[in-house]
């Protein structure tokens, strides 16, 4: 980051080498558009460039921070989509996502093994737990509208993303330990 | 509720799934209290972000990289060639045509000729308000970056684990920098009426630790109205640190110290 507030356009090209694809990924599995996912990640990496020094106190969990930002592009498209369908009045928008702390920046576990780490937990989810995750992570639907979509119990809807999220805080405690 | 019972709500929160209810509450619960929910907040957003690594490994368009890298190159996006639009070409003077074919191709000409005139007109109508709507967005997006950052600052500030340092000026007609030193979130910087800088300098914080050299903890610039709000990691525990010191160093910052500390603050 320190490079990217010199300007210098090396330190984007190898962030986008690093970053580019775990972050196209996410963009597309939300927006489900391959044009529509590659201007969303084309503007994360410039808005990147161009707030090098608001990021400064993310400096050290780049990657979270990343996603979170590249969620939230991607959801806010998402949202635009279905407002102009739905003629419905959503506006919270998150650009530029808060602080995200890592609790362990220095010792983490590489990123290639959290994200193997990842895929091992969701495929280990029963199908309804894994589908309501996704339903809140890649649809940025909340409680309700999961429990709508998938035709379950509000309670049964809490239950599952909140015992994913808990097996999700486990499996990384046990993978950075 | 109380901060114990919101706990259990911060991944969920992260993940934005709660509904309006419970959302309001744990804002309002936010915005009430002091860190030590935040921090909570923020660490799972941490863990939640994770989840990102659940999407199908899916490859970016090859161009996608060279649109990103050109995008910042100064001159890559000034020098595109205008394809000048194609002037009607006048008919030849042909003695078979009669008068009234001139008079027809004289009226297309013509109404072509204005037709085109409009559309530029239009084109230039619109490019003005993508333009303002760019500037307008921009403006938007600096605005939220100074909240986010003034968020930040302030709870540092208002935690009671922070640590209030004062660093103070060498050059006494300079002002003093509040600093304030969070074992977890950092160190938050603060100061108004600071003179303005060229910008071939920066100002550059530094961690003096009890044994080594001195470690960059960031660099900053004051504002258009001469003040500092910033908020920067430090990696090091507080029994660690001597001082904390500002100096005037290069645009970019150095590796070390290159000129005499102009601010200094004595930690142990």
């Amino acid at each position: 980051m320190e490079r990217i507030l010199q300007r210098d356009s090396g330190a984007l090209e190898t962030l986008y080498d690093r970053y580019g694809r775990p972050v196209y990924s996410l963009v597309l599995r939300i927006a489900q558009n391959p044009a529509s996912a590659e201007e969303i990640v084309q503007d994360i990496f410039l808005q990147l460039w161009r707030s090098a020094d608001r990021f400064q106190i993310s400096r050290g969990p780049l990657e979270p921070w990343l996603f979170t930002m590249a969620r939230n592009r991607a959801l806010d498209f998402l949202r635009l989509k279905r407002e102009k369908q739905r003629r419905r009045e959503d506006s919270d928008s998150d650009i530029l996502p808060s602080a995200v702390v890592c609790p362990d920046p220095e010792g983490d576990i590489d990123q290639s093994r959290r994200a193997e780490k990842i895929r091992a937990l969701m495929t280990s989810l029963p199908e309804p737990q894994r589908r309501a995750i996704e339903l809140a992570f890649f649809e940025g639907m909340s409680h309700s509208e999961i429990a709508a979509a998938t035709g379950e119990a509000l309670g049964t809807v809490k239950s599952w993303i909140r015992g994913g999220l808990l097996r999700l805080r486990e499996s990384l405690g046990e993978a950075s330990s | 509720m109380n901060c114990e019972q919101l706990a259990a709500l911060y991944e969920e929160y992260a993940l934005r799934v709660l509904d309006g209810e419970e959302r309001a509450e744990l804002e309002a619960h936010l915005a009430r209290t002091g860190d030590k929910c935040i921090q909570g907040v923020s660490e799972a957003r941490w863990l939640v972000a994770q989840l990102a690594h659940a999407a199908p490994d899916a490859q970016p368009p090859a161009a996608l990289r060279g649109k990103i890298l050109d995008a910042v190159k100064p001159t890559a996006d000034s020098s595109r060639a205008v394809v000048p639009l194609e002037k009607p070409k006048a008919p030849e003077p042909r003695g078979m045509f009669p008068a009234w074919a001139w008079v027809a191709a004289a009226a297309l000409a013509l109404i072509t000729g204005y037709t085109i005139r409009q559309m530029n007109n239009q084109n230039a109508q619109l490019a003005e308000l993508r333009k303002e709507m760019k500037l307008a967005t921009a403006q938007n997006q600096a605005l939220q970056n100074q909240l986010d950052m003034n968020r930040m600052v302030a709870m540092v500030m208002m935690s009671p684990d922070s640590v209030p340092l004062k660093l103070m000026p060498k050059d006494s007609k300079m002002p003093m920098i509040h600093t304030y030193l969070h074992p977890h979130m950092g160190v938050a910087i603060t100061a108004d009426q600071m003179p303005s800088m060229p910008s071939a300098r920066t100002l550059q914080l530094w961690i003096v630790p009890k044994s080594g050299v001195p470690v960059s903890v960031a660099i900053f610039h004051p504002d258009a109205a001469g003040e500092i709000a910033l908020v920067a990691p430090v990696n090091m525990s507080k029994n660690e640190i001597a001082a904390l010191a500002v100096t005037d160093e290069p645009a970019g910052g150095s590796p070390q110290p290159t000129t005499p500390i102009a601010w200094m603050a004595q930690v142990n």
